[in-house]
């Protein structure tokens, strides 16, 4: 799946047709600049979800975790600030991802090697001052 | 009459740092922070940002807690403890020492939101005589790495966040564009210093426009990013060139923004007296925008001591202090929340 976004208010359609097509992986990684607008795709995406929460950027708490119903949760990473691959062993990354439920990885290059090969990988590049590209390629 | 004092240790495993604290009748006795030099005394290295890090900070800050305050273990009346919001992980740590420690004393355990800690920690006395403590109700502004909120606060069990961030938190537009500058990371501090020598009308950046008492600094973030960008096309020296004035710029704005939405809470509610609360109540040009406001407004500001801003036990122990008076107390089958509802 490919998208061209021309300004914010088109993330929510794009983050509708991820959810349609959600795939056969959990952990999603999102690939993109300071300001490309990772945590605001995965605002529409978690909202597209059933998510009635704020969802706001983890960069500090690293973790953020929401309820999507029906006994589903989203966990929001971000690696951003970690300093190696230990430091995302260590908040607990391979529970969270082996648990199932959906992960949303920002910054998820901090930590490569640490995450399944079976994965989503969104790519948002930067095109304009509003406009972005963005990728979506399933490992299969 | 009970003439028994209430010692309350607190333990803080939310993020980052492990750290525990005794009170007794709301006087500090200790607060000590794992980054702090007790490893030193155990011979340990410390582990930075490492929720499994906690297990091994525990034992070693808890020990030297209570050995500052002067005290044994048997002279604790009861536990306090973050239950959330955190890092469940780092939480879990906290939680289960205590379930452990306080079933070997036989003594009560006392759960607390981390939030509402960061604004009671304006509750802890120095000593006996100091009485500089806020009357409710009062609105907190509660600013960090992580938060940005407002809190009506009525009584010390009863507040209402009435403003929050809808994205990224206060402290980390300081850090962020920091980052971008090249200022390192935690840069916040640096921008305070910086920003002393420049002028805070050099540049002009997007303020966000949303409605009630929340907040935005997403789009700060991106409107820095890109006018450096375009900037540096025309002159690559540009930030070098031009770093007290951004820093100063920038934090002019993040205040700005603090502050309009702050001054609309306080005219809502109609509180005499603000708080302050959380890491970036160090700035200094945060802390000057809430003296001279106070001062305009004739408002009582309350600004904490360093040491209470950052994530700290003393303000475990002080919120637990006020459980412990009203013995609203947990059970031993208690769970750690990553998401604590306020």
């Amino acid at each position: 799946m490919q998208f061209t976004v021309h300004n914010v208010d088109e993330l929510e359609s794009v983050a509708k047709k991820m959810v349609e097509n959600t795939g056969p992986h959990t952990v999603w990684a999102f690939y993109g600049e300071m300001g490309a607008g990772k945590t605001t795709l995965i605002q529409r995406i978690c909202k597209a979800l059933g998510v009635t929460q704020q969802v706001s950027s983890p960069t500090f708490n690293l973790i953020n975790e929401y309820d999507a119903g029906a006994h589903k949760m989203v966990y929001h990473f971000d690696y951003y600030r970690l300093n190696d691959i230990d430091e995302a062993f260590n908040i607990g990354t391979l529970e969270y991802v082996d648990s199932g439920h959906l992960c949303l990885i920002e910054w998820p290059e901090k930590a490569e090697s640490l995450l399944p090969e079976n994965r989503r990988n969104v790519t948002i590049t930067v095109e304009g001052d509003t406009k972005r590209q963005i990728k979506i390629s399933d490992y299969d | 009459m009970d003439t028994q004092p209430v010692v309350i240790l607190g333990i803080e495993s939310s993020c980052d740092d492990t750290s525990a604290a005794v009170i007794t009748n709301g006087i500090i006795r200790s607060n000590i922070v794992s980054s702090q030099s007790v490893h030193e005394k155990y011979g340990g290295v410390v582990p930075e940002l490492a929720s499994r890090a906690h297990q091994q900070n525990i034992v070693p800050v808890v020990d030297t807690a209570i050995k500052e305050a002067g005290y044994t273990p048997a002279d604790i009346s009861a536990i306090a403890f973050t239950r959330g919001p955190g890092l469940l992980g780092s939480l879990l740590v906290g939680t289960s020492f205590t379930k452990g420690m306080a079933m070997a004393l036989n003594i009560p355990m006392v759960e607390v939101n981390h939030l509402q800690a960061h604004v009671l920690a304006h509750f802890i006395k120095d000593d006996e005589n100091d009485t500089n403590q806020p009357t409710f109700p009062f609105l907190c502004l509660l600013v960090s790495g992580g938060h940005s909120q407002i809190v009506l606060v009525r009584s010390h069990s009863d507040m209402e966040i009435i403003g929050t961030t809808i994205d990224d938190a206060a402290g980390e537009a300081f850090d962020k564009c920091a980052k971008v500058m090249d200022l390192g990371y935690p840069g916040g501090p640096v921008i305070d210093k910086l920003a002393k020598e420049g002028n805070a009308d050099a540049f002009q950046f997007n303020k966000p426009r949303i409605e009630g008492f929340n907040y935005s600094f997403s789009g700060l973030k991106t409107s820095f990013l890109y006018f450096l960008r375009d900037r540096m096309k025309e002159n690559s020296n540009f930030i070098e060139e031009n770093k007290e004035d951004l820093c100063a710029s920038l934090q002019r704005t993040i205040i700005e923004i603090l502050m309009s939405k702050f001054n609309k809470a306080v005219k809502e509610t109609g509180v005499e007296e603000i708080a302050v609360a959380g890491g970036v109540s160090a700035n200094s040009g945060l802390r000057t925008a809430l003296e001279q406001y106070a001062a305009k407004h004739k408002k009582k500001l309350f600004v904490p001591p360093f040491g209470y801003t950052t994530d700290n036990a003393a303000m475990i122990a002080i919120t637990g202090y006020f459980k412990y008076l009203r013995k609203d107390f947990s059970s031993h089958d208690i769970a750690p929340l990553a998401r604590m509802p306020f």
